[in-house]
């Protein structure tokens, strides 16, 4: 009731005002809520983050886990593990990642490294 | 001076309704190593700090049944039962969990085990010097497999035969993220899901979409064989390209062949999709071992479904398989 004897008292530049702002709210909701980010690297262990950056920051680092040091290496916008003291390297083997949602863990020393930001993939999860 | 504020009330009314029909969504999304896997939780809701909880909850929730039934922890109730071969009084989680292990042993005829400890331990494929074993070496070892292997007493104390050794290794895993999805659920509106190495756990359905699961091809890295449409449950795939050694030029898989205590030689990969991770996780083993012929009626007979690969590169699905789309 009292929104239709507000709506009767609004006068026509009142109604495309609210128009206007209804419009604006709605137009923003994706840029609002999509809250996108750049991919970013997170060196974790044993649910610590040590290591957090832009995959556009290049460089060297190394991390202690359990059985020793592992080094890994961000460049050109993808980040890899290059040496490592785990038994069957499984992990320097897996290669490079590059985009959201990739992940390389090396189970033995602990160490896991995961892109993060929005996924261009069309799946939600991959089942392996 | 009364027009202002009543288009001021109108836009703070505007915000009001853009809020409470589209209210703010959060992703938490963390990963750890447990279980020997990556577990990855990724939890979307409202609640941004109950967000946080949950996952952080949930993860303590894995960490807790991998004390339990891990065998590497000595104070596990794996490592105390194969300290003795006498029953002994074990968690009542773990009691279940041997409880519906040694049911899915009887109902596979011996393709899903809890008693592999000793075959992998000899076989040492995830260790430095991994051991190609020989028919001589497994013969021992395989005498008491089977069957009741390991099983519960009438007054729920669990024991093992002589010969083999506690693994739950096919099974634990799939437990776990039953249990991690449990605790997520309870956080109220909330969607998501829990990803340990492959056993997937959904919380709750998409509220956009069912679920895309792409199933990881065999032997084409990084490409998808086929894609799940989900509403929800689980979906647990077992394959033998993920841990592997190559021994003289020939693969060597950690998915064991109770009957022969060789990896088995049916399939490339099992994919199975039913209510519960653990459900999928011993349905998924004892399939791998079976091979489509034997194993989709045992599928079936727990209302799940299944796709697999077979050695020969052939994919076949279960009959009540659906929602699969191919690339």
């Amino acid at each position: 009731m009292a929104v239709s004897a507000l709506w009767r008292r609004m006068t026509l530049g009142d109604r495309l005002l609210l128009f206007v702002l209804l419009a604006l709210i709605l137009i923003t909701l994706p840029v609002t809520r999509s809250q996108g980010k750049g991919a970013r690297l997170l060196v974790e262990q044993d649910g610590a983050v040590l290591y957090a950056a832009p995959l556009t920051a290049s460089g060297r680092w190394r991390f202690q886990g359990p059985l020793g040091e592992s080094e890994i290496e961000v460049a050109h916008g993808g980040a890899r593990i290059v040496s490592s003291p785990c038994p069957h390297k499984l992990c320097i083997a897996l290669g490079r990642i590059a985009h959201p949602g990739e992940l390389i863990a090396c189970v033995p020393n602990h160490l896991l490294l995961r892109i993060e930001g929005e996924s261009a993939s069309s799946h939600d999860l991959i089942t392996r | 001076m009364r027009r202002v504020l009543t288009l001021l009330g109108l836009l703070v009314a505007a915000l009001l309704l853009r809020q409470l029909l589209f209210p703010a969504s959060y992703d938490v999304r963390r990963s750890q190593i447990l279980l020997g896997t990556v577990v990855e939780i990724d939890l979307h809701g409202a609640d941004a700090s109950r967000l946080e909880a949950a996952v952080s909850e949930a993860f303590a929730e894995i960490a807790r049944i991998e004390a339990l039934m891990s065998p590497i922890n000595p104070s596990s109730d794996v490592a105390r039962l194969n300290m003795t071969t006498a029953p002994l009084a074990v968690h009542p989680e773990t009691a279940s969990v041997i409880a519906f292990g040694a049911e899915l042993a009887q109902k596979s005829g011996g393709a899903f085990d809890l008693g592999l400890g000793r075959i992998k331990a000899l076989w040492a494929l995830e260790s430095e010097t991994p051991h190609h074993a020989t028919a001589e070496e497994l013969a021992p070892l395989l005498r008491d497999l089977g069957p009741g292997d390991v099983s519960l007493t009438d007054i729920g104390m669990a024991q093992r035969a002589p010969a083999v050794a506690v693994d739950l290794g096919g099974i634990a895993k799939g437990y776990a993220v039953d249990r991690a999805v449990a605790v997520l659920s309870r956080a109220g509106e909330v969607w998501g899901s829990v990803n340990a190495g492959g056993d997937i756990g959904f919380v709750g359905s998409r509220p956009d979409r069912l679920w895309r699961i792409g199933i990881q091809h065999p032997r084409q890295a990084g490409e998808v064989l086929a894609t799940l449409s989900l509403e929800g449950g689980a979906v647990v795939t077992s394959g033998d390209y993920e841990r592997f050694v190559e021994i003289e030029g020939e693969r060597y898989h950690h998915l064991f062949d109770p009957s022969t205590g060789e990896p088995a030689r049916r399939c490339q990969t099992v994919t199975v999709v039913a209510d519960g991770a653990m459900l999928a996780d011993v349905l998924a083993t004892a399939l791998f071992v079976l091979g489509p012929e034997k194993g989709f009626p045992l599928v079936e007979s727990y209302h799940a479904s299944a796709l697999l690969v077979t050695v020969d590169g052939a994919v076949h699905t279960s009959p009540t398989l659906s929602g699969v789309t191919w690339p």
